[in-house]
């Protein structure tokens, strides 16, 4: 447990002192805010900034998580996951304290989005309603950052990660019902809709702006989330070069 | 107890055999693994470091088996991989205490000030590593892997894009380690830093193990002094009584051995005129560990094994 906060400390010392990245990280997920949010002109909705936010907040998390696995294609790179391979303490809290720091990370990201989102016009929810989102977000940034973390203890270069993480990001956000409900979704759409884990997240936020807590949508989430945290771990700990 | 044994160790990558039957054995030593590069001195480390599994045979760490007992063997040991990994946005001080957070060791400021004393790092600890030299980080490493007082210390190409003061330094406190008891287990492409500062060193070529000594008894293998001409055209006799070919280090320049360098030269000449070898120079010196590779490989060339990365990596450095 302490090594997990000790690996954290070291990314989120180096995120701190970055500066850039801090700000590039935000750009995308603001663009799509203003925009897609403001601008596009929707029949569905009567006030489509409130229907997208959810929907971004989730991109949010999924961008950042996904590029969080850079952070150990890098360390693989330099040379630092080999020394700490060769550490004593467990090899599992490499991996877990890569997932704490996407994951705070990710929703440092989020609130900044939900601040702009709140500036632009969007109304938001209650305090409680929110409380319940940052729970949905982190449990979405923990599954995505397992994910991403395990695939780049495989792959073996920059260029690899990038390849992957493009080929994976934008096409889970545009199959999910960030943009539009699944009423007015082509057929073929929706079935790949409603199973995408991305959609869990956002399905699960959106039915908190009308005062539902969507268990399915949550509990498909958590079990998901649990399962492939399980399966990386156990990766971790067999791996060798 | 030994602190690192190997028995029969060996690594293949598909049909590529990157090392091959490794049977070691290194006490309280400075021991150098030296090769040109693809030789397999990585791979060897990392297998030693628990990093690889070992295709087949076993290497015991201070008793205690890399394989089924890999994680008693990291409490043994440090690693210090050949690209120079600390964090540049973190201080030099930082980066010690971070290992001895994660090493779990008591009293942590005491043993992180300690070590950067050891390292001559106290004065520029709290800078951030992004203003160090190469030879600072590299000591910082070495700060870093000594915190938690390992009994053996594997050392992965140490001086490899230092300058030359830099590297003198870091010899310095190797040698200074061994004389506190600890075993360092030090690879190297450069012949002559193993010649100065190792104890034994073990000679490997295509994973191969061919020849381990100290370098002193090494050197003596191949006589007591190199001729080596620079020459055009190829001699068809065997050579003079005396003197032995060791082989041709790069095309046009032949490196002979004899025991009256001085008395031999001028019957060398002699010799390579009448064969219609046309010489430009001859000099007579004293053998090195460059001598010794040259007559114990054939000629090699470096097509495998090669990493395309590291080489961009240390192309990258220099520049």
């Amino acid at each position: 447990m302490k090594d997990i906060l000790t690996y954290f400390e070291r990314d989120m010392l180096r995120w701190v002192r970055g500066r850039i990245s801090v700000v590039s990280a935000l750009i995308m997920p603001a663009a799509w805010l203003i925009f897609v949010g403001l601008a596009l002109p929707t029949t569905f909705s009567e006030h489509y900034i409130d229907f997208i936010t959810p929907g971004i907040l989730v991109l949010t998390m999924l961008g950042a998580s996904l590029q969080g696995g850079s952070l150990l294609i890098f360390d693989k790179i330099l040379g630092f996951l080999n020394k700490f391979l060769a550490l004593p303490s467990s090899r599992e809290s490499i991996l877990l304290g890569k997932i704490v720091f996407i994951t705070t990370r990710g929703l440092i990201q989020a609130t900044i989005i939900l601040v702009l989102a709140g500036i632009l016009g969007a109304s938001l929810l209650s305090p409680i309603g929110i409380l319940v989102s940052y729970g949905i977000l982190a449990v979405f940034g923990i599954l995505f950052s397992a994910f991403s973390t395990t695939i780049a203890l495989f792959l073996s270069d920059h260029d690899a990660y990038a390849a992957f993480n493009a080929m994976v990001s934008m096409p889970l956000f545009f199959t999910s019902s960030a943009l539009m409900p699944y009423a007015v979704m082509p057929s073929w759409l929706s079935p790949i809709a409603y199973w995408n884990p991305v959609s869990y997240a956002i399905d699960a936020i959106r039915s908190l702006q009308e005062g539902v807590f969507a268990w399915s949508r949550v509990g498909a989430l958590v079990l998901l989330a649990v399962l492939v945290v399980a399966i990386c771990i156990h990766q971790f700990r067999k791996v060798t070069l | 107890m030994t602190p690192i044994e190997t028995l029969g160790l060996t690594k293949y990558y598909g049909d590529l055999c990157a090392v091959d039957h490794l049977d070691l054995s290194v006490g309280n030593e400075i021991f150098g693994l030296l090769g040109p590069n693809g030789s397999g001195k990585t791979t060897t480390v990392l297998m030693l470091t628990t990093l690889l599994q070992p295709t087949e045979g076993s290497a015991r760490i201070c008793g205690y088996d890399i394989c089924r007992q890999a994680r008693e063997v990291r409490k043994q040991i440090s690693y210090v991989p050949q690209e120079m990994a600390v964090d540049i946005k973190l201080t030099g001080r930082e980066n010690v205490a971070l290992f001895a957070k994660l090493y779990g060791i008591p009293r942590r400021d005491e043993a992180v000030g300690r070590v950067l004393e050891m390292m001559d790092l106290s004065e520029r600890a709290d800078d951030l590593v992004r203003t160090y030299s190469g030879g600072m980080r590299r000591r910082l490493e070495l700060a870093q892997a000594l915190v938690h007082e390992p009994k053996v210390l594997f050392l992965d190409e140490p001086t490899i894009g230092l300058d030359v003061a830099a590297r003198r330094k870091i010899w310095d406190h190797i040698r200074t380690l061994r004389s506190r008891g600890m075993t360092i287990f030090v690879t190297t492409h450069y012949m002559d830093e193993a010649d100065h500062s190792c104890d034994r060193v073990a000679i490997l070529d295509r994973g191969l193990v061919i020849a381990v000594d100290s370098p002193a008894a090494l050197r003596a293998r191949v006589g007591n002094d190199i001729i080596s001409a620079r020459v055009r055209g190829v001699p068809r006799d065997s050579f003079p009584e005396g003197i032995t070919l060791l082989g041709e280090r790069e095309p046009g320049e032949m490196v002979f051995s004899t025991d009256h360098g001085s008395e031999k030269v001028p019957v060398l000449f002699h010799w390579l005129e009448s064969q219609g070898v046309a010489v430009q120079s001859l000099s007579v010196r004293e053998p090195t560990l460059d001598d010794v590779f040259l007559s114990l490989v054939t000629a090699r060339e470096d097509g495998y094994g090669f990493d395309d990365h590291k080489f961009r990596m240390m192309l990258r450095r220099r520049g």
